[in-house]
């Protein structure tokens, strides 16, 4: 059973230690728009902002420099550093587009990047972070059969900026927007499938443009 | 500027120099247009108009009011525009924005340059005309306001009808004359991004323009123009684009006239 | 509540000038996520009241200085359009009274928003009233609790708001603009529906103890059918796409 909770909605008349909800006289109550599965217990929102993990991968742009401190834009309400080693030679510039790992997280705020790679060329789209599971599908598939059948070459960030290079931008973007509209309802893959199948054809080789991406710092 | 301009600026240049833009449309091409006149029923006339994701609601409304010192009998055509902040991130509360101002004074001219209102037949008796007042309310931005403000705003008179004047006053309770509409105006907006020339821009695309120019035609003449941002044109891109601006009033005006038939 | 002189019966044979009992809302209509760019949105006629809500946020608070590091700072702006109403244009952006209304609405909402787990950042609520038929910051509260909800605000509830007054002493609910104008007594609230608390109080006119309580009583009870209203709005969002998929399959 899968319903839609509203902010205030009870979940449980006792108290429940579960994500995305609060307890108050001892009951539970949602605390955002989501999608509740009663079997499994959880609560998954279906909007709202990125709340940064250490170890998510993101999708960030250089906004300001400094030495070797870098100010990562990654669409979100806090602050992101990037700290580059003393050793590093190349510097990054304003507008790069870094992809990297969340290493830290500072009063829920701060978030601290490591591992960055630069993303050459391209552009950038933001998506509600709360999609990018359904945008990157179990086990990549649904990420891998958009880059198969645009030839369009894709990063995801936990973040929900997303790097996209090649030939096939706008029909993958056009995949991800349907995504991103459509994450809640079952059948997805397939349908996004028949959708590119009837924009791009059948799959064609993927351009090995990501070959330019050179690994950073350590 | 935000982050994802820094990238777009680009991206979108470097797609242009292929002869590609973003959404796949030709250079000269509108994006989807949507009239809807008739959404405020207390305004004397009202209209929203979608140019893409771009949304404008132009309202208008008339009042009883004193001549200008120099038309003593002509009415009044009061211009103004808001750049509300629930209609884009970057948007924010204050006093009107040069934005604002420059964006109600360009589709101001067009209008007034066209006597699309018939000013003159807003006289009511010494010392006393109507005032319309049209009012230019952004509620999503993602570029050419120029054109879709214009659009909303003609399509907003063509829609308004003026309360009955009794006893010195405006009786809002009957409106049943419409506005006096002498003719209708269409803009055209254009970006030039490095060499390339394009119609209605995107919010990316006029981040990533050298340069802007407006033209108001009313199918007969050019009305008004307005050139905006630090590049330039050469005189005779300027005149290409005066050319393209007729064909595109014709397109324009179909639009306004099926819109404001379906009304009726 | 001005020109008393003048005022109109605005009750005959016990009903209401429209026909609606004293207890009877006025029809309203809520569709959330109608704007592209706001994180959420909603749009709501109530009446003849056309209220257009947005939220963006939580994004970095600016300027930096208004920033509180352990929590989410709210901002609010109410506003009404220069051609909203039935009269003579208006001047466009906030005046007194909408500045008062934008912090009254903005204090409602930092009871049920969680500001603590947005730590740093603003939430910015946009009330733009764009046709007014009275009690437009009831509809605003109501049309912005759906766009939060929309933007995926954390929150402990759903608020609504609505007015109950007097008239003619009689207890009467959800007052038009005639009624708004020539009432006794005027008093919109903000609630919590989860536990009723009253998260925005404002009345003027005169109430004795018994009124009030009646009148309190009378906004909880329209309270169901405005929660059930905003909740439907939500979930019509994510329905939507459902049946575009067995359409468009």
């Amino acid at each position: 059973m899968r319903d839609i909770l509203i902010p205030g909605d009870m979940v449980a008349s006792e108290p429940l230690r579960m994500e995305n909800t609060y307890v108050e006289n001892g009951k539970t109550f949602a605390k955002v728009l989501g999608m509740y599965e009663r079997e499994k217990k959880t609560l998954v929102p279906l909007e709202g902002v990125w709340i940064p993990k250490i170890g998510d991968i993101v999708v960030g742009i250089i906004t300001g420099t400094k030495n070797t401190v870098y100010e990562v834009d990654l669409n979100f309400f806090g602050r992101s550093i990037l700290i580059g080693s003393k050793y590093e030679r190349q510097s990054y510039k304003n507008g790069d587009v870094v992809e990297a790992i969340v290493k830290d997280v500072e009063d829920r705020k701060t978030v601290i990047l490591s591992g960055p790679k630069i993303l050459y060329g391209g552009t950038v789209l933001n998506i509600k972070p709360i999609k990018v599971p359904r945008v990157i599908g179990k086990n990549n598939t649904m990420i891998g059969q958009i880059a198969d059948l645009t030839g369009c070459n894709m990063i995801v960030g936990k973040n929900g900026t997303v790097w996209l290079k090649g030939e096939g931008v706008g029909v993958a973007t056009e995949a991800i927007r349907q995504i991103e509209a459509e994450a809640h309802i079952s059948g997805l893959t397939e349908r996004i499938k028949r959708m590119l199948e009837e924009k791009c054809g059948p799959r064609r080789p993927r351009t090995q443009e990501t070959e330019g991406a050179e690994e950073k710092f350590e | 500027m935000g982050a994802m301009d820094l990238v777009k600026n680009h991206y979108i240049k470097e797609i242009l120099a292929r002869g590609v833009r973003e959404d796949g449309r030709g250079m000269f091409d509108f994006r989807n247009m949507k009239i809807v006149p008739g959404v405020i029923d207390h305004a004397e006339g009202s209209a929203q108009v979608d140019l893409g994701n771009t949304r404008v609601l132009a309202g208008v409304k008339m009042q009883v009011d004193e001549p200008m010192p120099d038309t003593p009998n002509q009415g009044n055509q009061i211009m103004s525009a808001e750049l509300l902040p629930l209609a884009h991130a970057e948007y924010e509360t204050g006093p009107p924005s040069p934005e604002a101002i420059e964006l109600a004074r360009v589709v101001d001219r067009g209008i007034r340059a066209a006597n699309c209102i018939d000013l003159e037949g807003l006289f009511l008796e010494e010392g006393k005309v109507w005032s319309v007042f049209a009012d230019i309310y952004v509620l999503n931005y993602d570029g050419n306001l120029f054109d879709a403000s214009t659009l909303a705003v003609m399509a907003a008179l063509m829609n308004a009808r003026v309360p009955d004047y009794k006893d010195g006053k405006a009786d809002y309770t009957n409106k049943a004359t419409p506005l006096k509409i002498n003719s209708v105006v269409a803009s055209t907006t254009f970006c030039k991004l490095d060499r390339s020339l394009l119609l209605d821009p995107d919010m990316h695309e006029e981040g990533a323009a050298d340069c802007r120019i407006t033209i108001t035609t009313d199918g007969e003449g050019v009305r008004a123009m307005q050139k905006g941002m630090s590049g330039s044109l050469s005189t005779s891109e300027i005149e290409k684009l005066v050319d393209l601006s007729f064909d595109k009033y014709r397109e324009v005006k179909k639009k306004l006239e099926e819109s404001s038939r379906r009304r009726d | 509540m001005a020109n008393k002189a003048n005022k109109p019966q605005l009750l005959v044979n016990g009903k209401r000038l429209d026909g609606r009992a004293f207890n009877e809302l006025r029809p309203l209509k809520i569709e959330a996520a109608v704007l592209k760019n706001a994180d959420g949105s909603a749009y709501l006629e109530w009446g003849n009241n056309k209220i257009l809500a947005a939220v963006y946020g939580p994004i970095e608070a600016m300027p930096k200085h208004v920033a509180d590091p352990a929590k989410a700072i709210i901002k609010c702006r109410y506003s009404m359009a220069p051609f909203s109403s039935v009269g003579e244009h208006s001047r466009s952006g906030p005046n007194r009274r909408a500045i008062e209304i934008s912090k009254v609405t903005k204090e409602a909402f930092e009871n049920v928003v969680m500001l603590n787990d947005f730590p740093g950042s603003e939430i910015d609520i946009f009330i733009e009233v764009l046709q007014s038929d009275g009690g437009t910051r009831a509809a605003g509260i109501t049309a912005a609790a759906v766009a939060l909800a929309n933007a995926g605000i954390h929150m402990k509830d759903l608020i609504y708001a609505v007015s109950a007054g007097k008239i003619d002493g009689n207890i009467v609910l959800d007052f038009n603009m005639i009624e708004d104008n020539y009432s006794d007594s005027d008093m919109p609230m903000a609630i919590s529906p989860r536990n009723n608390d009253v998260l925005l109080l404002q009345m003027d006119g005169h109430f004795t103890r018994e009124e009030l309580k009646k009148a309190m009583g009378m906004v909880i009870e329209a309270g169901k059918t405005i929660t059930k209203l905003q909740k439907d709005a939500l979930n019509e969002v994510y329905k939507k796409a459902e049946v575009k998929y067995e359409e468009g399959a």
